[in-house]
This record gives C-alpha cells, sequence and structure tokens, in this order.
C-alpha cells in the first residue's frame, strides 16, 4: 500500500471519564493532529467502529471545527475491524476520495457499556436467544470455551495462559499510559479469582474508558509531517458468520486464514517481525493466534512466555505496551497507536531495540484481521 | 437486548425463523433447522438453507451428544442464574453433525464434567416467562 500512519493521540485511560466519547474522541484526534504537524483543515474522511457506543464522525468531524468530510463512515462491531479500519482509510485514499482520514476509537467501556456482564434482565433475540436464557451470553465465557477446548486437545495450561498474562504486565511496567503496572508473579496470576473458568481477572483485558486516533495519509501527504511516517505494508482480514458456538475449530481462530493472506500477500514471515501487537481481550486470543501466525507450534505458546521468546531479547516482543490486558481495552486501537511509538523509534523505556517491522493483530474467534506496519517505506 | 423488570434469566425473542424452536421445546421436545433438500444441519436456523438455498424446517433430535467444551462459573455475569459454581456445556449432538448447542449442566458438580462426556438433553423452563430451554445430564 501506499499510505502511511503519520500522527498517533490518546486521551487518558480512566476507570471512570465522567467525560463524553465525543469529548474524548476530539482531544485524541486533535492529538493525532497535533502529533502529525498536520492542519485539521486538510482531514477530509473519518472512520471509527462502535457498538452503538461512541460518538460519530460527524460529531467528532464537527468538533474538530469541519463543515464537510468527503468520506466519512462508522463501522458496527468490535475489534475485530480495528485492522480493517486502517486499511479501509488506506483504500478510500488510494482509490481517490481523501487524501487524510482519521480513525478513532472512544468508549467508556468501564464506567458505560461494558462487554464482560449483563447489568439487568434482558430479552435477547438473534442467535444468542438459545444460549441466553441459560447464562452463555457475554465475551469472557465464549473464548473460555475455546480455551478449554484447546487444553483438552493441546494439553496447554492454565500456567501457559499466566505466561502471557505476567509477560505483559511485565511489559506494561514502564509504561506511564498503562492502567495496571504493578507485576504479577505465577502465585498471583492462579490467586486471582475466577472471572469464569478456565478465565481468571488475570485473562481478561482491562476495562478503561478513553479513547485514542491515528491520522492515516497517502504518500504526498506524509513526505511532510513531523515525525516519521510508518508504512502499512500490507493487510488482511477473515470475517466469518460462523459464530462463537458454530466454528468448527475451537483451537483455531479468524487467523487461520488471515495469516496466510498476510503473509502471501506481504512476503514477509513471523520471523521478520520485531514486534507483535496481539489483540489480546484474553489471553486465550493472544495463545491460538500466536499458533496461527505461525510464532510457535500448537500447543507450544506457554513455553514460548515462559521462556523469555515473547520479550525483549526473545524472538518477538509481544505488546510491549501491555496489551488489552494491562494497558487497557481502548478496543484494539492502541496496538496501532504502540506500533507507531515503536517503528519511530519513540517508546521510550520499553523501546525494542531497532524495530523495524511490526505486526498488528485485531480480532478473535471467528473474526479479525491483521496489518503489517515498516518504519521503511514499502 | 431489551429491559425486561425482574431479576430473572434473560428471555429468548423469538422471531420467524427462530420459533419453531421454542414451539418444539414448549412441548418437551429438542428440535433443530435442518434443510429439507440437502439435509444439513443450521443452528442458528435459518428460512432457507445456507448451503443449496432449499427449505428448512424442524426436526426432532435426540438430544444425547457428548461435551465438545465447558466453563465454570463461579459468579454471575448474567442475571437470574441461581447459586455458583455450575458448568455451561457446548454439546455435539449425536443426530446433528454439524450444529452445536449449550446449556447448563444439571444434576452434577463442575468438577465431573470433562470434554468428550456422554450427556442427554432434558427440556426445563425458563425461570420468569413462558419459555423451555435444553440442559442436559450426564449420561
Amino acid at each position: 500500500m501506499t499510505c502511511a500512519l503519520v500522527g498517533i493521540g490518546r486521551t487518558e485511560y480512566y476507570r471512570n471519564s465522567g467525560r463524553t466519547t465525543l469529548a474524548m474522541a476530539t482531544e485524541a484526534c486533535r492529538g493525532a493532529l497535533a502529533d502529525a504537524g498536520v492542519d485539521a483543515r486538510d482531514v477530509d474522511g473519518m472512520l471509527t467502529y462502535q457498538a452503538n457506543d461512541s460518538a460519530t464522525p460527524l460529531e467528532v468531524s464537527w468538533a474538530l471545527g469541519l463543515d464537510e468530510l468527503a468520506w466519512a463512515n462508522a463501522m458496527v462491531g468490535g475489534g475485530n475491524l480495528v485492522a480493517d479500519c486502517i486499511a479501509t482509510a488506506a483504500a478510500v485514499i488510494e482509490a481517490g476520495m481523501c487524501r487524510a482520514v482519521l480513525v478513532y476509537r472512544s468508549l467508556n467501556g468501564r464506567s458505560g457499556l461494558r462487554f464482560g456482564t449483563v447489568d439487568g434482565p434482558v430479552r435477547v433475540g438473534g442467535e444468542w436467544q438459545f444460549s441466553a436464557p441459560h447464562g452463555f451470553l457475554v465475551p469472557p465465557q465464549w473464548i473460555a470455551m475455546w480455551a478449554q477446548r484447546h487444553m483438552a486437545v493441546y494439553g496447554s495450561t492454565n500456567e501457559d495462559l499466566g505466561h502471557i498474562a505476567i509477560t505483559q504486565r511485565a511489559h506494561a511496567g514502564p509504561n506511564p499510559h498503562a492502567v495496571a503496572r504493578q507485576p504479577i508473579t505465577m502465585d498471583d496470576y492462579l490467586a486471582g479469582r475466577w472471572v469464569n473458568e478456565p478465565f481468571r481477572v488475570f485473562d481478561c483485558a482491562f476495562e478503561v474508558d478513553g479513547s485514542v486516533a491515528v491520522l492515516v495519509v497517502g504518500e504526498e501527504l506524509a513526505a511532510d509531517t513531523a515525525k516519521a511516517p510508518i508504512w502499512i505494508v500490507g493487510s488482511a482480514n477473515s470475517q466469518s458468520g460462523a459464530g462463537w458456538v458454530e466454528w468448527d475449530d475451537l483451537t483455531c481462530m479468524y487467523s487461520r486464514t488471515v495469516a496466510p493472506r498476510l503473509w502471501n500477500r506481504t512476503g514477509l514471515g513471523p520471523s521478520d517481525m520485531d514486534v507483535a501487537l496481539m489483540y489480546d481481550c484474553f489471553t486465550y486470543t493472544v495463545m491460538a493466534t500466536m499458533e496461527d501466525f505461525g510464532f510457535c507450534a500448537k500447543g507450544e505458546v506457554g513455553d514460548f512466555f515462559a521462556e523469555g521468546k515473547a520479550t525483549y531479547g526473545g524472538d518477538v516482543v509481544v505488546n510491549p505496551h501491555g496489551g488489552l490486558l494491562s494497558e487497557g481495552y481502548l478496543h484494539g486501537l492502541n496496538h496501532h497507536v504502540e506500533a507507531v511509538e515503536q517503528l519511530r523509534g519513540t517508546a521510550g523505556e520499553r523501546q525494542v531495540l531497532d524495530a523495524r517491522l511490526a505486526l498488528v493483530t485485531a480480532g478473535a474467534g471467528p473474526y479479525g484481521g491483521a496489518n503489517v506496519l515498516s518504519a521503511e517505506r514499502p | 437486548m431489551s429491559v425486561v423488570d425482574a431479576d430473572i434469566p434473560p428471555q429468548p425473542e423469538p422471531n420467524p425463523d427462530t420459533v419453531g424452536f421454542w414451539e418444539a421445546t414448549e412441548e418437551g421436545q429438542l428440535a433443530l433447522c435442518r434443510c429439507d433438500q440437502c439435509g444439513t444441519w443450521l443452528h442458528p436456523p435459518l428460512e432457507r438453507c445456507r448451503r443449496c438455498g432449499g427449505p428448512t424446517s424442524y426436526q426432532p433430535v435426540s438430544g444425547e451428544g457428548a461435551v465438545h467444551s465447558f466453563i465454570v462459573m463461579h459468579r454471575a455475569s448474567v442475571p437470574g442464574m441461581g447459586a455458583v459454581p455450575y458448568a455451561i456445556v457446548l454439546i455435539d449432538l449425536d443426530d446433528a453433525p454439524g450444529a452445536r448447542v449449550t446449556g447448563r449442566i444439571a444434576e452434577a458438580a463442575p468438577a465431573e464434567v470433562a470434554v468428550g462426556a456422554r450427556v442427554r438433553a432434558r427440556v426445563v423452563g425458563v425461570p420468569g416467562g413462558p419459555f423451555h430451554q435444553p440442559e442436559f445430564v450426564l449420561a
């Protein structure tokens, strides 16, 4: 592709923001523009993904002082759409429809609508009407069901999941943006309360309020930005309607299709990646997708983390910001923000030495996507 | 999802494609949507088969099957579920290959549940409303 990520912005990550998603999105977008040294009036496209829980591109663009946009869209969905949002912004630019697209996510994910629980009695239609009446309804349950299957088929263990949580928490330590920076041991992990077995509290993303934004531009604008552009090498998606109950093999995710698609498109492979921003709504998502992307064989992810291959000095640094587990659940767009920091070489204490290529994944279960980003123009 | 007014389990909202499932459970029967033409089991149900486009109807199944996977609830994340802990199972049904259903395990402690365990379904009422659903006992 011929587009680059040239600006990143974010709000503080809060437990209770007391702010509207509009106010937070506007702050994050202004941050991305200032970071890029691009004037708001150069932005002619805006894109977000949301679950009826956030300000729309029209509201945010108006708040930024723009009278209109040449293109705007709000995809309905979750983390599965993050990679696609970045790639779609690039595709819209390459199609000549826009010059600069702001991609943002803004949510009160802790104080407002939470994805892990259902607070009141409800009526449920659609595919979940069959399992909602016996209480099978929320994402920690779906993905724990998949994790248990992986344990039965490949012998993975709670401790294997624990090594993922422990490594990412250690990474979050020096990250000033992270909400959970206190290191944890295996004893701490195993003493964590059950959310739903086999998931403990440390297996689950740390829900927060906040917003992040990324500015995507074409090569013309990228030639004159404040910081080095970070280029999109390639993108792939796999969005399946199979669902969480009917998906054939719970030990693999969308990434079983996305990985070969992405590696074929880019001519790259897992061993080329310096940094891997692996979508981690839950630890098991990291496990299944690390296998699918070819970082290790089935059933070996626990050892991969335990032996230090997923951290500094290992094969690839996984989630140096702490991920959604420890930096915070900005619904996955914060992975692209961290990839930009790492590839610019501006990640401070958590900088991965000579980071040139990053894999950024997004999604879980039947649906998701991934991008490869590069410090050099492809 | 819309709100109802008591501390009861989520209530299903049938639609024209799914109502046959709930009509069968009301009769104490577990039945799943199946293509009349090519025999594909379709769960969640569809008006027409996703494989061949043929018409579909609800066919009874025995309710016997095996645990594909399971989770154990140690705290309530959904209202109206009663005492913890309890197991929720994902079931491969013997006579509906390719379709899976979920349910709670009854009459057994969560520790007795394992992947591969044999189960059979029975239909019970959903508290707080007119609906019935399958639950599973270890066979």
